[in-house]
């Protein structure tokens, strides 16, 4: 009689939309909770399976949480610890090695301007290569007094915020499946079975983005880096983790992060201009690997949504919140797109309504029955 | 932490658990996970539990009344089961998603505990132990049913 599966009218549809973008904006006023929320999200799927193994030993669920997050804090702590020298040591050649790829990225872009004017005599009338290469030089020689200072603040200010992930990831672990039967708990016995349908969809597609998000992230860093050690390039594996970072940003991403690459090319290797071709070339057969290959492998069809709505949400996400609409818009949109979906199902359904009308109906004769 | 070695004793909950057919051969510790798992639910009488016709998305099991099975809105006619505590319904949910083939209905102010199929799923992944103790617990209950079904109609026959 009832189909949980229904197709969305057009009124669904503009609500989603609506409710995926004030909630983007509303996520932009409060970052500082997000990301670490989204961070712990991705802890509490990853540690999540220790956890019930921990309980199907015998533990309490409560010291099973408390033991997991400890040993990965330990192991982040250890980590850090074991890293600190090595990045200490190796701080000023990272802020040297940035100012060379951005003067080796002007180069460039003064090269190829100047290939340009050659054959264009409207671009040398113009003066464009002059131009963009001193409003460049201006940018890139005050770039270190004007932009670390705020970057390495910005860093600062974002740890304590990021502390809050593994101390949020550890109450999911605790008391997630009470908030869930708190959650469920308050759905009338019409809509129970139903909703619990719609709640373990949202759950799924939650875990699926974003455990596939990671092994996605693992695979493209693996690929990336064994591509650019057989180009020769240098730091194979730190450019291509740097590069399936960026791609969380979907489709902008992936640009960025060839550019980025593209750049190191052509600032190593100022005279040999096929490396940074082959190294485009390489980023065109990751992202094809990407599309065919891994994508249905690890985040498959986890938001099942149309390529077109995908990128007009993501362009509409960076239009209303910049750079976080643009990586929250399609995990918000799942999970908008899934709860008004429910919502929609649920409230034109002209049986369920008459079920739990009939069921408050009962609730109020028997706590009248005696008055 | 050192209870990981203690062997778990049943709770009042776990022991109730127990009594129910479908979880008879869970331990004390594996009662307690599928324990996690389930939802309650307090349905009044002549309230109904879900209508032919629906998509099954899950098991429920009597906790404390009666639920009564029977043709879609026809709950004092002919064919009609009537189920008492510690026993279930609405089984086939938990293999696949198939629609209902009959009404429930609360006979009394009904106690119900729900089990949902993709909780039964996630333990076929995480917990097979569990999941193949329900399973065969499920099976053998199909299977009593299905010869019930086959001396019922050998009676007929012979009638």
């Amino acid at each position: 009689m009832n189909e949980p599966e229904s197709d969305s009218g057009p009124i669904v549809w503009a609500s989603i939309i609506a409710v995926t973008c004030l909630l983007l904006l509303a996520f932009q006023k409060i970052l500082f909770l997000v990301v670490p929320f989204l961070v712990a999200l991705m802890l509490y799927y990853i540690l999540y399976p220790l956890v019930q193994r921990l309980v199907l030993a015998g533990m309490s669920r409560g010291t099973a949480a408390s033991l997991v997050t400890l040993v990965f804090l330990l192991l982040v702590v250890l980590c850090g610890y074991l890293m600190l020298p090595w990045i200490t040591l190796h701080l000023i050649d990272w802020q040297i090695a940035v100012e060379r790829y951005l003067q080796g990225g002007v180069s460039l872009l003064e090269r190829s301007l100047a290939g340009l004017e050659e054959r264009y005599g409207m671009l040398q009338r113009a003066r464009l290569a002059v131009m963009v290469g001193q409003r460049l030089n201006d940018f890139t020689s005050s770039f270190a007094e004007h932009y670390v200072a705020p970057i390495a603040l910005g860093i600062a200010g974002w740890t304590p915020s990021l502390l809050l992930a593994p101390f949020l990831s550890f109450f999911f672990l605790r008391d997630g499946h009470h908030f869930h039967t708190f959650l469920v708990g308050a759905v009338p016995n019409a809509f129970f079975e139903r909703t619990l349908y719609l709640m373990s969809e949202v759950d799924q597609a939650a875990r699926a983005y974003f455990l596939g998000l990671i092994k996605l992230t693992v695979l493209d860093t693996a690929t990336l880096a064994i591509g650019l050690w057989l180009l020769g390039m240098p730091a194979p594996l730190g450019l291509g983790l740097l590069a399936a970072v960026l791609a969380w940003v979907p489709y902008v991403g992936s640009i960025l992060g060839g550019l980025l690459v593209v750049l190191v090319a052509a600032t190593d290797f100022p005279t040999e201009p096929a490396m940074a071709a082959w190294v485009a070339g390489l980023f065109i057969l990751v992202r094809l690997l990407d599309d065919f290959l891994y994508m249905p492998l690890t985040i498959g069809k986890s938001l099942n949504m149309h390529p077109l709505v995908a990128v007009l949400m993501i362009f509409a996400g960076g239009a209303v919140a910049g750079i976080s609409g643009l990586m929250l818009a399609l995990p918000v949109l799942g999970v908008v797109m899934v709860v008004c979906e429910a919502i929609g199902a649920v409230v034109t359904d002209s049986r369920l309504m008459a079920r739990y009308w009939h069921g408050r109906a009962l609730r109020k004769a028997q706590a009248s029955a005696d008055l | 932490m050192f209870g990981l070695f203690r062997r778990k004793k049943d709770t009042p909950r776990t022991e109730r658990l127990r009594a129910l057919s479908l979880f008879v051969n869970l331990t004390p510790g594996e009662l307690k996970i599928v324990d996690g798992l389930l939802h309650e639910r307090i349905f009044l009488k002549d309230e109904v539990i879900f209508d032919k016709g629906d998509e099954g998305q899950a098991i429920y099991i009597i906790i404390d009344g009666s639920v009564l099975i029977c043709p879609q809105g026809k709950p004092v006619d002919g064919q009609v089961i009537e189920l008492g505590p510690g026993t279930f319904f609405g089984d086939l949910a938990l293999l696949d998603n198939s629609v209902r083939s009959a009404q429930a209905r609360a006979a009394m102010n009904t106690t119900v505990a729900v089990f949902f199929r993709a909780d039964f799923m996630g333990l076929l992944e995480t917990h097979w132990v569990i999941a193949s103790k329900i399973s065969l617990q499920l099976a053998r209950h199909i299977g009593m049913r299905l010869r019930d079904t086959h001396n019922v109609v050998n009676r007929d026959q012979h009638l």
